[in-house]
């Protein structure tokens, strides 16, 4: 029971409470928690701190660069899109104005086959009125002859060209 | 061989004469002493270099310390919220200063540090010192409502000397648990080492029994392992609850 102790006095008794050895105790522990908390508050805690604050940052950086490229990438094919529809549009502003000027083209170009045909028109009228009023001359003459001849054959009588156009007239 | 005498304080490296007088006390550099001095430098050694700044990548040893480091930060503000966190270093250096005492003391033929109540009780007094200079700075005289629960006037003539004794009684019960779990844990890998000596030297077939206490001892470490680690976890976190009731006093948020 004597071994490893300066007395014998020291042996006995339950350690841990020799308060002999509480000044002892006590010096160390505070020089030595001491000695830790400001290891820890000054040195090693800012530098766990900062090792994690600079790992969080890279991925908040990171995140915001892939969500900046989203947003590129978006921008990108909404400009995509408006010009993409400014193209159609242009095309079918093209595609009316030529077919306005096909319109207006063959709205003249059928004016004019209307004056044409028109004009053509009225001159066959005119050839049809004057071929009228010439047979209607023909028939008038016939009936006059034909009366000449009708009353000499009947009554022997000479009836003048006037007489009988007068009466060709009449009847 | 007696159980109890690997918690005995005493003179290392043949250092007899005391290094100097501390108020008219001796100062000894012992056993505890070197202990103490092997923990906290290893510690901080292990805490600061294990960790290199920008390597985002850690290594197994800055992992263990960026765990260690926001394990206790978690810790803290799950229980006093984010006030807590200025008290930061001080919970963090007592979680592992007892941590790391508690583990090397695990390693046989060293010492040790928890298992003396000299050292668990002033830290304990520590914890409840910083508590109430806390709770006075922070709310003055109104931190003496602590004592007062919500409950009818004729239950308070109850309540106060409980809440008051209850208070009281906390730096013993904090050390003590510290102490007594150390204590008891360390005994009983002595005793039953003590086993597999005696059977051992019996001589004949007796000797192979040894082989039981030997088995029991394995078994032992592993649960003193555990409970190394769980007591460091419950001082600090009994640390965390006094400290929220220092900050916040009685109302629940």
């Amino acid at each position: 029971m004597a071994e490893g102790t300066t007395s014998t006095e020291e042996a006995k008794g339950f350690p841990p409470f020799k308060t002999e050895t509480f000044p002892s105790q006590f010096f160390w522990l505070a020089v030595t928690f001491a000695f830790l908390f400001v290891m820890l508050w000054k040195v090693a805690g800012p530098r766990i701190q900062g090792v994690i604050a600079s790992r969080r940052g890279a991925i908040n950086s990171d995140i915001a660069a892939a969500q900046k490229a989203r947003g590129d990438a978006e921008n990108a094919s909404a400009a995509y899109q408006t010009a993409l529809a400014g193209a159609r549009a242009r095309a079918n502003a093209h595609a009316e104005e030529n077919r306005q000027k096909l319109n207006g083209e063959i709205a003249k170009a059928k004016a004019a086959a209307d004056a044409e045909a028109q004009a053509a028109m009225s001159a066959a009228q005119a050839r049809i009125d004057a071929t009228q009023v010439a047979a209607r001359g023909a028939v008038a003459a016939a009936a006059q002859e034909a009366a000449i001849a009708i009353v000499a054959r009947l009554t022997g009588d000479t009836v003048s060209n006037a007489e009988a156009a007068a009466a060709v007239k009449e009847s | 061989m007696n159980p109890m005498e690997q918690f005995t304080v005493k003179p290392a490296f043949g250092l007899d004469h005391p290094l100097f007088l501390l108020g008219g006390h001796p100062i000894y550099f012992t056993n505890q002493a070197f202990l103490m001095i092997l923990v906290v430098v290893l510690s901080a050694l292990f805490l600061t270099f294990a960790v290199k700044p920008g390597r985002l990548v850690p290594t197994r040893g800055q992992s263990m310390a960026e765990v260690s480091y926001e394990f206790v930060a978690n810790m803290i503000h799950s229980a006093t919220g984010e006030d807590g966190l200025k008290y930061f270093p001080f919970v963090f250096t007592l979680f592992i200063f007892v941590l790391a005492s508690n583990f090397f003391g695990m390693i046989p033929g060293s010492f040790t540090v928890t298992s003396q109540i000299a050292v668990t009780l002033a830290l304990a007094c520590l914890v409840v010192g910083l508590v109430i200079v806390v709770g006075f700075m922070k709310h003055g005289l109104g931190f003496l409502k602590l004592f007062v629960p919500h409950a009818p006037w004729y239950l308070l003539i109850l309540l106060i000397p409980i809440e008051v004794i209850s208070f009281l009684t906390r730096p013993i019960s904090l050390s003590v648990r510290l102490f007594a779990n150390m204590l008891a844990g360390h005994t009983m890998l002595a005793v039953f080492g003590g086993f597999v000596v005696s059977l051992g030297a019996a001589g004949g077939l007796i000797s192979g029994l040894a082989i039981a206490p030997m088995l029991l001892i394995v078994a032992i470490m592993l649960l003193e392992l555990l409970v190394a680690f769980l007591q460091a976890y419950v001082f600090a976190i009994l640390t965390c609850i006094y400290l929220n009731e220092a900050l916040h006093l009685h109302d629940h948020h």
